[in-house]
Order: C-alpha cells, then structure tokens, then sequence
C-alpha cells in the first residue's frame, strides 16, 4: 500500500520517508516472487525555472503544468515513468511550488505514484538538483534512476533504455537524438556501434557529430557521488568526468523529440506527437467527416456542424467549437469557445479565451487566458498576454500587453 | 448656520481592479496599480494624504475589486502612521463608478458624515480638497467636480463639460464625446452631499422602469465578460446616469483648478507623475528630498527622493527626477535620470539609467544602459522584477518582463 503524501519542503529527512523506504523494500521483496518482476524505480524530472520563453502562457501557470495534448505537460512524462516501474518521482523546482501542489494531490491520487518536490532555493545548474535530491532518489535497492528534462515530449522508451543500460553495465545512459542543425545544441560525440560516449561538445562551429543529449538520463546511484551540492553543469561537468572514466554510453532516441519550450516548437511537437499516436494508439484520435489528419479531441469538448478540424488539432476539456469553424494546426485550451464561421491555423488558444465569429486567427497567435476576439477580427502572429479583448485588427506579429 | 467644525467628512477612493489594470502592465503583473510607487510612495498614497488635509475627516475608504489580503498590510500601516482610519472595501461584482459609492452607502454612512468626496486613484493632481469643500458649501448644491482646461486635442479622451463662468453650474456634461465640445475636462475628483445616494437610487428605480439604460452605452470588456449586469439595476455610472442628466438644474458644480492634473493609465504616465509629485513636496514638505554635492554623498540634482535605506556612492550624480526605493543599491559613477529605481534594484558601476523605470530586485550591469524615449512606440523602458540586464549592454525603449536576463542590446521591444 503506498503511503500517499506531497512533501514540497527544502530537502529534509524525515521519518515518514524512512518508513516509505521500508514499506518500498518489503514490498520490492514480495514483488520479486511475482511472475512479472516489476522494479521499483525512482526519477527526477527537472523542472526548473520561470517559462519565459512560453509566455503568456506561463504567466497563468508554470510551465510543467500547461497543457500539451489535452494534458499538463508534466503528465505525459509521469505517465511514461509510471508504465515502466517507477513508484517515486521527484519534481526539481524552484519556481511556484504552492501553485504545484494543488496539482501533484490530484496526479498522486488518479495515478498511484508518489511525487514530491526539491525545492532549489538558488539555480543548481543541471547537475546540482540531483545532488539536493539525493536522499529521495537513494533507496538503498542499488536500482538505477531515471532524469527527465520537463520542456522534452517523445516516445519515452523507457523499457529499451532500461534494457540498454543493463547491458552495457556502465555507470550513466543518456538518450541522444538526431538534429539537422546540431550547432544550436550541445553535440555528443559518441562511438555509433557500442553506444560509447567520448565527449560532448558544446555547440560546436564546425561539425563533430549530429546527435544531441535529448535530456533523458538513467543514472546509477553511484552516479550521485561525483555531484556537489552546488549550481553544476551536468554537461560540462558531470557526464565528461564519467566519460573519461568510460562509463557513459548514449541511445538513439527511436521515433520523435521536441524541446516543446517555446510556442512554434509546441506546435512542431503536437503534429509529432500526434503521428506517433496515430502509430501507437490510433484508437485515441478522432475520426468523423468533418476530420482531416490526426485531431484529438477531448471528450467533454462540443464540436458544431458543418466544422472541417485538422489537420494536428488537439481540443481541450469543456471546449466549444461552434458550427462552420475551421481549425488546422492549433491547440484549443480547457474552457476555451470558438464561435461560429471562425478559421484557426498555426495558433495556441489559451485556456477559457473566446474566438468570435468569422475571425481569423493565423500564423503562431498565441491567446493567453481569458482572451477575447472579436467578431471578425483578424490577428496575424499576435502574443496575447491574459485577460485581454482583442477588438481591432492584429496585421503583423506583435505583443499585446 | 451649523458650524463646520461638527460637520464630518468621509472620503472614498476608488481603486479598480485587476482585470481593468492590463495597461499597467507589465508592472501590475506583480503589484496591483494603486500599490505602485510614484515618488517614493504607493500610487494611493497621494490621494491619501490629500485627504488628510480634509478638516473634520472621519474615516477614508478605498473601493476596488482586488482581494481584501492585497491591501491588507497597507491599508493597516497607513492608518496607524496617518491616525486616520482607513478601509479597503471589497466590490462583489461591478456596479459602476456610482453604484459601487451607492452599494457601500451604509458603512459611509456610519459617521453620519455631512460631506463625501469621491476620488479616483489613479488621478494625479494637486488635490486642492479643503478650498473644494469651501466652494461647494457655497454653491448649495449636491455635487462639485474638479475640473480642468486642457488643450482642445486631449480633451475628447476625458468626460468634456460646461460650466457657467459665474456660478459655476454644471451646465452640460459629456464623456469621451467624438466632436469637440469643451476643453474643461472632469478630473475625477469630486465632493458629495448624501443627498447623492437619493439621485443614484432614482437612475437605477428609473433603470428597472424602462427597463433598459437611460443613455447608449459603450461595453467594456469587464462588462462584456458579465452579460448579466447589462441590465442590471444595480450597474450605474457616474459619468453618463448621473452627472449628464444632472447638469443644468442647479444641482451640481464645479471648482477648477490652476495646477497640474494627469491620469496615471500607463507606467510611462507614472514616471511623469513622480515627476510631478516630486516638484510639489519641493513647496510643501522639501526636507522628503534629498540633496547632496558629492563630498559626503551622491550629487543631486533636482527633485530627486531616496529612502533611508538606499545605498548611493558618493560618486554617482542623481536627477533629476529620480525615485529611489528601499534597500536598493547605486553604484559608482552610476547616472540615473528621469527614473523609477524600485526596491533591491543593484546599479552597477558608471551604468546610466534615464527615462526608465527599473523593477523590484533587478540588476543593471557595469556601463549597460536603461533608455526610454517618450514618444516612441513603446515609450519609456520598463523592467519588471528581477531582470538582469548584463554589462555594456544597451536597452532602449523596450518592456521587459520579469525574470528575464538581458544579454545582448535591444531595442523598441517586448521581451516576454
């Protein structure tokens, strides 16, 4: 029975996580006769800072909890880490932790996991949120731990890398994945057959390699000895010093990777995302004549007559989308209303915000909460900050405060 | 004739709200408007200790829609350092600019008051509140408005009216009119008689009567957002259902004024009205400002306020028009001009600020530059809370909001 509790206090040892340790022992020992021998492991998503370059969308709520496909960003990777054994996930914050709270009781609760939180008191850099979480993370069983970067969606072949990293036995995995242009990114230069890492190289001038870290690390324990307690760099100076020493080996990422951070990557990452869905679990899209391409539509969404959705819409929960309304290529947020006649393309519609009819939202608009549109008013590329009325014309990308 | 000195008075603050504030933005992002600094005290804090120089002033109320815990420390400080008492009063649901005086009569009632002003926080003037007071118990009436000339082209943005020149009646009043009609504008200061309350309830018996409102009314997105109040009978403005109907029947006047007057809409505004507020406690409270020559401390020039707690090198030169906050920290050879420094703010050496307004615990870096030009597009330079801005580095005309790290120079931008 899993003791259900949020503990978003700095970093303290308390007898109650003793006590889960020990019910997480005895039940990994019980588990162990089992026909299928589900491990018990632990993970830490690194969630970090402020969202700013997903304003306004983040000035509603941090970052990990906007949506992205009908759910909370953060969601898709709790869900992911739950499916392969995962009984204990660590959010590293330093952001709004009271905001999260009130989440993190509902996910523990529908999902049957543990979330706590480390709250970072300054930036740790990459590396040093791991060193603050040591004592959640550290169980004792010897098990290896998962580090998750929140702005990152993909497959999350989380059972594969399990797998890769129980065969080469080294001491750190990391999951790479292919670019077209790697100098934007820090490159890892790597042995393609066994996986070696040699070094990473931070983005280089001149070409050494085309696949990057994609921010998915599984770690042994032992891994958490060569961190200080201090703002560090996991790439500058935590892998590097494994790699010398031979024990870091990368995985090609199979299927898609998006850092989803920033609004025209969100929308690259839903038409990736959705394909994948259409591959994995078709049965989740929505299908209907007045759908084109891979749509997912929320169940408690209403959809008029005469519509024409996709293709690469997702349409939250309580949406509205009123008859005659063309979408393609946008995120409709919770609550939102789109009225009759209005056409949609290349644009996030944030959270209870009104399309009026026959507008016409195009080319990366961004509505953040609580948002209105008139009737008839075309917006080419504005930025919308929450609680605004939108009441004249927006013809070239700008900013509205 | 009753002598004055028994007579109370009561006055009321309107405060607005949160949805209403987007143009303060980005700097209501943290604080609510009436909250901000302009000239080293909270925007509300003028209007305030104006009305302390009401006689007989009984109790001041702030009105506004923002959470009761937001005022909650402020209206406590404020009445302890003034000995007046000061309320925030939290409005349900919108009732308009006279409604919302009418929903609240019973508690501005309590002191059996003779008289009420009605201010608007975010007015910026000389708020010549005791001569208007004067005025009014002459006039008879049970209104007075303060009002103002402007130039004829500013003067379709504010509620227009006409005043006989000997009386002073309130003859016609108009708000926002497309023509031009006057350039005697309201400045959204006014003193009531109770006899207020009666004209009020009879606009809104009159309103569930027929039914509809008594004039055509503009929707703002506030309202838009609650179709119920459309024809609410609780829902009446001051402007079109009380003071346009009134004017001409010997019931209201006005009481005009030689000084300055702005409305705070825009942070840009509020840097102009520090500016203003700072000339003004140069005649009536001087030792507020601070003053030095370099020797012992910075060189100041102009109208220039420093908490107690800021730290300023002796070689930085100051002014004119500078506000600086508590705790913040100005560095060598720095050169603030015709700015808003808030609290915890760090300047780092020889950096030069002018026209700008920097946010609660930002970071100028070594020679960067913070520069606003008026007249932009975006105007003054805004720096929400906690922006660092990094050596050299220049930014100019430009909105920053918060957390961001400036690196590289930037200019005419927003920077989300």
């Amino acid at each position: 029975m899993y003791r259900l509790s949020v503990d978003c206090l700095p970093h303290v040892l308390s007898f109650l996580h003793y006590v889960n340790i020990s019910f997480n022992y005895s039940r990994f020992r019980s588990e162990i006769s089992s026909k299928e021998r589900r491990i018990k492991m632990k993970a830490l998503i690194l969630v970090g800072g402020f969202g700013t370059r997903l304003r306004p969308l983040t000035l509603s709520f941090p970052k990990p909890l906007v949506d992205f496909a009908n759910k909370p960003m953060i969601l898709h990777q709790i869900e992911a880490l739950k499916a392969v054994g995962v009984d204990e996930v660590v959010l590293a914050i330093n952001y709004q932790p009271e905001v999260m709270l009130n989440f993190l009781k509902d996910f523990e609760a529908k999902l049957e996991i543990k979330i706590t939180c480390s709250q970072e008191t300054e930036p740790m850099g990459t590396a040093g949120p791991l060193a603050l979480a040591r004592d959640k993370l550290v169980d004792g069983s010897g098990e290896p731990f998962f580090v998750l970067n929140s702005d990152v969606i993909s497959e999350y072949p989380l059972k594969e890398m399990i797998e890769f990293h129980k065969a080469h036995g080294g001491e750190a995995s990391i999951m790479v994945t292919k670019v077209d242009e790697p100098s934007k990114y820090g490159v890892v230069v790597m042995d393609e057959t066994t996986g070696k890492v040699e070094k990473f190289v931070e983005k280089p001038k001149l070409f050494v390699g085309n696949k990057i870290n994609a921010g998915i690390y599984l770690l042994n324990p032992s891994v958490l000895d060569k961190i200080e307690l201090r703002p560090t760099s996991i790439e500058k100076e935590t892998f590097p010093k494994i790699a010398a020493a031979q024990g870091l080996y990368a995985m090609v990422l199979p299927g898609f990777w998006m850092d989803i951070g920033q609004p025209r990557d969100y929308i690259t990452g839903l038409r990736l995302y959705l394909d994948s869905l259409r591959k994995k679990s078709p049965a989740k899209l929505t299908t209907g004549a007045h759908i084109v391409g891979n749509v997912l539509v929320d169940e408690t969404a209403k959809i008029g007559e005469g519509c024409l959705i996709g293709p690469d819409v997702a349409i939250g929960p309580g949406c509205v989308v009123e008859s005659g309304v063309r979408l393609s290529r946008c995120t409709v947020m919770r609550g939102a209303r789109i009225k009759k006649h209005a056409c949609i393309s290349s644009s996030i519609i944030g959270w209870h915000s009104t399309v009026g009819q026959w507008a016409r939202i195009e080319n990366m608009t961004i509505l953040g909460e609580d948002v209105h549109v008139c009737d008839e008013i075309y917006t080419n590329g504005g930025v919308v900050l929450p609680h605004k009325e939108i009441k004249s014309n927006i013809l070239k990308p700008e900013i509205v405060m | 004739m009753v002598s004055s000195m028994d007579e109370k008075v009561v006055a009321v603050i309107m405060v607005g709200g949160p949805t209403k504030g987007t143009r303060f933005r980005p700097l209501s992002l943290n604080i609510p408007k009436p909250l901000f600094p302009i000239a080293g005290q909270p925007m509300v804090h003028h209007p305030i200790s104006a009305c302390k120089r009401i006689p007989n002033l009984a109790q001041i109320y702030l009105v506004g829609f923002y959470e009761e815990r937001e005022f909650a420390l402020y209206v406590s400080a404020i009445s302890n350092e003034l000995k007046v008492p000061v309320r925030y009063l939290r409005e349900d649901k919108p009732h308009g600019s006279a409604g919302g005086l009418y929903h609240f009569r019973n508690l501005i009632m309590e002191d059996d008051p003779s008289h009420i002003f009605l201010l608007n926080c975010d007015v910026c003037c000389s708020f010549p509140l005791p001569e208007m007071l004067e005025a009014h118990r002459k006039y008879g009436g049970i209104g007075t408005l303060l009002v103002i000339k402007v130039s004829p082209e500013s003067a379709s943005q504010f509620g227009e009216l006409v005043a006989d020149p000997v009386t002073n009646e309130l003859l016609h009043y108009t708000e926002k009119p497309e023509t031009f009609v006057s350039d005697r504008i309201n400045c959204g200061v006014y003193v009531f008689t109770p006899d207020i309350f009666t004209a009020i309830r009879d606009v809104s018996s009159q309103t569930k009567d027929t039914g509809k409102s008594a004039t055509l009314r503009r929707v703002s997105s506030v309202e838009a957002l609650q179709p119920a109040t459309r024809n609410s009978t609780d829902f009446v403005r001051l402007d079109q259902d009380i003071l346009s109907p009134l004017a001409g029947k010997k019931q209201l006047y006005t009481y005009e004024t030689m000084d300055f007057w702005e409305q705070i809409k825009s942070p840009g505004m509020s840097l102009r009205c520090s500016e203003l507020y700072l000339s003004q406690f140069r005649l009536t409270s001087p030792q507020v400002l601070a003053s030095g020559d370099g020797t012992k401390s910075a060189i100041v020039t102009g109208d220039v306020f420093i908490h107690p707690s800021a730290k300023v090198h002796p070689t930085a030169k100051i002014g004119p028009n500078v506000s600086i906050s508590a705790n913040a920290r100005v560095g060598p050879g720095v050169r603030l001009i015709s700015c808003i420094i808030l609290d915890d703010v760090e300047i780092m050496e020889n950096a030069v600020v002018t026209n700008a307004i920097v946010g609660w615990k930002s970071s100028i870096g070594r020679w960067s530059r913070a520069e606003g030009v008026y007249n932009s597009k975006l105007g003054v330079t805004i720096l929400g809370d906690s922006v660092a801005v990094e050596d050299e580095v220049v930014v100019t005309s430009s909105i920053v909001l918060p957390n961001k790290t400036l690196n590289v120079s930037v200019q005419d931008e927003i920077i989300l």
